[in-house]
C-alpha cells in the first residue's frame, strides 16, 4: 500500500477469491472508514478473481460511496475485465490503465471541485455590489 | 467414377495443414468436433460427401483428440486413429488405389467450404494433375483432390506444404470458412442463423428467426430474439434474455436473468443466475472472450461448468484406450452394416 496525496492505492492479491479476499478487506477496512475515502485498487497482480473477489469489491465500493468517497480499479486484467462484464459489474467501476492514473484522476476531481462559483448578485451577473449594512 | 475421402481431424496434423491453427484448441476439443447449430462440422462434413456417392470415407484422427459419436448413420465411414498423419494419407492412398478409387479428396475437417464437389473433382480430372488445391481470395486452403495412384509416387508431407508444378489450383468463388478459432465459430453461426451461407440449424423453426430442438425447453417469461437456436434437451430459464445470433447447443442451462447476447454457448454447459455473456464462446468452465481476446477458466460453479460428467465423444489418448473405448461403444451400440466407427484402428 502506497499514497498519492490524499489516495491511496493498493495491491489486490493475485489470487482474489473468499480466503484472500477476507484477508485483504481486514487490511483495507480501516481506511475506508476515514472520511472522504479515495482508494484505488491496483489489480495488476490478480491472477484469477471469482464470485466472492467481486462481491468484496462491491463491499469496498459500497463503504466508500458511504461515506462520501470513492473507489476505483487500476491495471485490470482482460481476464478480470471479462468477468466482471460476465458478472454486470464492469459498468459500476471506474477503471484506469494505471494506479497513477487512477490517482490523478482524483486530482482532477478535487481541482474541478475547489473554485467556487461567482453567486448569482455579483458583478459578472451585471448586478450591482451589495451595500453593506451600515 | 472411383472416388473416396479422407477427413482430418484435429490440429497436430501439422505436415497436412499449412494454415496455421493456434486457437483451434481453445475449446477443449478440436473446433471441427464442437456441434455447431446441432451438428459437428465433422459430421456435416461426412455427410456432404456422402450425399456426392463417394465410395470410402475415413476419418484420421489424431492421438489425443476425441472424436464425436456421429448422430446419422453413413455408409462406408471407418474412423482411423494415427500418429503420423502425412504416412496415414499416404497408406490410405494405396488401400484406395489398390481397391480401384482413382482419386480421394483429403480435406482438414475444419474447412468448411460451399462448394460443388463433384466439379472440383473434374477440375482435377481435366488438369490431370497428380493434385489439386482448393483456395479462396483469403489464399490456400486444406481441401485437396488428389489422384491416388500417382501419389504414391512422392512424398506428401513436403507435397502437401508446396505448390508446384504437379499441383492445380481450384478456386472457390463461394462461401468458406477456416474454422481456426473460437471467433470463426460465432462468425459461421451468424452467418448460418442470418443465411449468409448455406448451412442451416438443425431443429425446427418454431418462430421467423428461431429454430428449437423438440426437446429444448423456453420458459414463457424468457425473451428469444431472432435470429437464434436452441439446442435440444436444453433449458432457458425465466426473464433470460436471448439474443443477437446466439446459438444454444444441446443439454445447456440457463438460469434466469441471464442475458447471452451475440455468443455460442456449447454442448452441455450450464450459465449461472444474472450474468451478462456478451461475444464469447462457453463450453463447460471455459469462457472464451472474443472481446477481450482472452480464455477465462470459471472455478466458481455457481458461474458457469459442465453440465456432464463424461464427454459423449470417443477420447483417443492412447490408441489401446481407443480401441477400449470404441469397443464398448460397439457393445452398447451394436454397429449396423451401414455404420463402421473405428473399423481400422492403427497404431499410432
Amino acid at each position: 500500500m502506497y499514497t498519492r496525496g490524499p489516495v491511496i492505492v493498493m495491491e489486490l492479491p493475485e489470487q482474489l477469491n473468499h480466503a484472500e479476499g477476507k484477508a485483504f478487506l481486514a487490511e483495507l477496512r480501516p481506511l475506508l472508514e476515514i472520511d472522504r475515502p479515495r482508494v484505488v485498487l491496483d489489480c495488476s497482480q490478480v491472477q484469477h478473481m471469482d464470485s466472492a473477489g467481486i462481491e468484496i469489491l462491491l463491499h469496498c465500493m459500497e463503504e466508500a460511496m458511504k461515506r462520501d468517497g470513492d473507489l476505483k480499479l487500476a491495471a485490470l486484467s482482460p481476464a478480470s475485465a471479462a468477468i466482471m462484464e460476465l458478472m454486470r459489474v464492469d459498468r459500476l467501476f471506474e477503471v484506469f490503465e494505471s494506479a497513477d492514473e487512477a490517482a490523478r484522476s482524483f486530482h482532477a476531481v478535487a481541482s474541478i471541485e475547489e473554485p467556487q462559483s461567482p453567486p448569482w448578485y455579483s458583478v459578472p451577473y451585471g448586478l450591482p455590489d451589495l451595500k453593506s449594512a451600515s | 467414377m472411383g472416388l473416396g475421402a479422407i477427413l482430418v481431424v484435429g490440429e497436430e496434423h501439422q505436415a497436412f495443414c499449412s494454415t496455421p491453427r493456434a486457437g483451434n484448441y481453445l475449446l477443449g476439443e478440436p473446433i471441427e468436433c464442437v456441434e455447431i447449430l446441432g451438428r459437428s462440422m465433422l459430421e456435416r462434413t461426412i455427410e456432404r460427401f456422402a450425399r456426392t456417392e463417394i465410395e470410402a470415407i475415413t476419418v484420421l484422427a489424431s492421438n489425443g483428440y476425441s472424436v464425436p459419436v456421429l448422430s446419422g448413420m453413413y455408409r462406408n465411414v471407418n474412423v482411423w486413429v494415427v500418429g503420423d498423419v502425412a504416412s496415414a494419407i499416404s497408406q490410405l492412398l494405396q488401400e484406395y488405389s489398390q481397391k480401384g478409387i482413382e482419386h480421394s479428396f483429403v480435406v482438414a475437417a475444419n474447412v468448411y467450404a460451399e462448394i460443388d464437389l463433384l466439379d472440383l473433382f473434374y477440375f482435377h480430372r481435366e488438369a490431370r494433375k497428380t493434385a489439386t488445391r482448393g483456395l479462396d481470395r483469403e489464399g490456400p486452403l486444406d481441401l485437396w483432390v488428389v489422384d491416388c495412384a500417382k501419389a504414391q509416387q512422392v512424398d506428401l508431407e513436403s507435397f502437401f506444404n508446396r505448390a508446384d508444378e504437379a499441383t492445380a489450383s481450384y478456386l472457390i468463388r463461394d462461401y468458406v470458412s477456416r474454422l481456426r478459432h473460437p471467433r470463426d465459430l460465432r462468425r459461421l453461426v451468424s452467418d448460418a442463423l442470418c443465411g449468409r451461407c448455406a448451412m442451416r440449424p438443425s431443429g425446427r423453426e418454431i418462430k421467423p428467426g428461431i429454430w428449437a430442438e423438440e426437446n429444448a425447453e423456453i420458459h414463457r417469461g424468457a425473451r428469444i430474439v431472432a435470429p437464434a437456436y436452441i439446442g435440444s434437451g436444453s433449458r432457458v430459464r425465466e426473464d433470460t434474455l436471448i439474443t443477437r445470433c446466439t446459438s444454444i447447443e444441446k443439454n445447456c442451462y440457463v438460469d434466469c436473468g441471464t442475458v447471452i447476447e451475440n455468443s455460442s454457448i456449447l454442448a452441455n454447459t450450464h450459465i449461472g443466475i444474472w450474468l451478462d455473456v456478451c461475444h464469447a464462446v462457453a463450453s463447460g468452465e471455459k469462457f472464451v472472450s472474443l472481446g477481450h481476446d482472452v480464455v477465462v477458466e470459471i472455478s466458481d460453479p455457481s458461474i458457469m461448468r459442465s453440465n456432464s460428467d463424461a464427454k459423449k465423444g470417443v477420447e483417443f489418448s492412447r490408441p489401446y484406450a481407443a480401441r477400449q473405448i470404441v469397443a464398448t461403444i460397439q457393445q452398447e451400440q451394436p454397429p449396423s452394416p451401414e455404420m463402421v466407427l473405428g473399423a481400422n484402428l492403427i497404431q499410432g
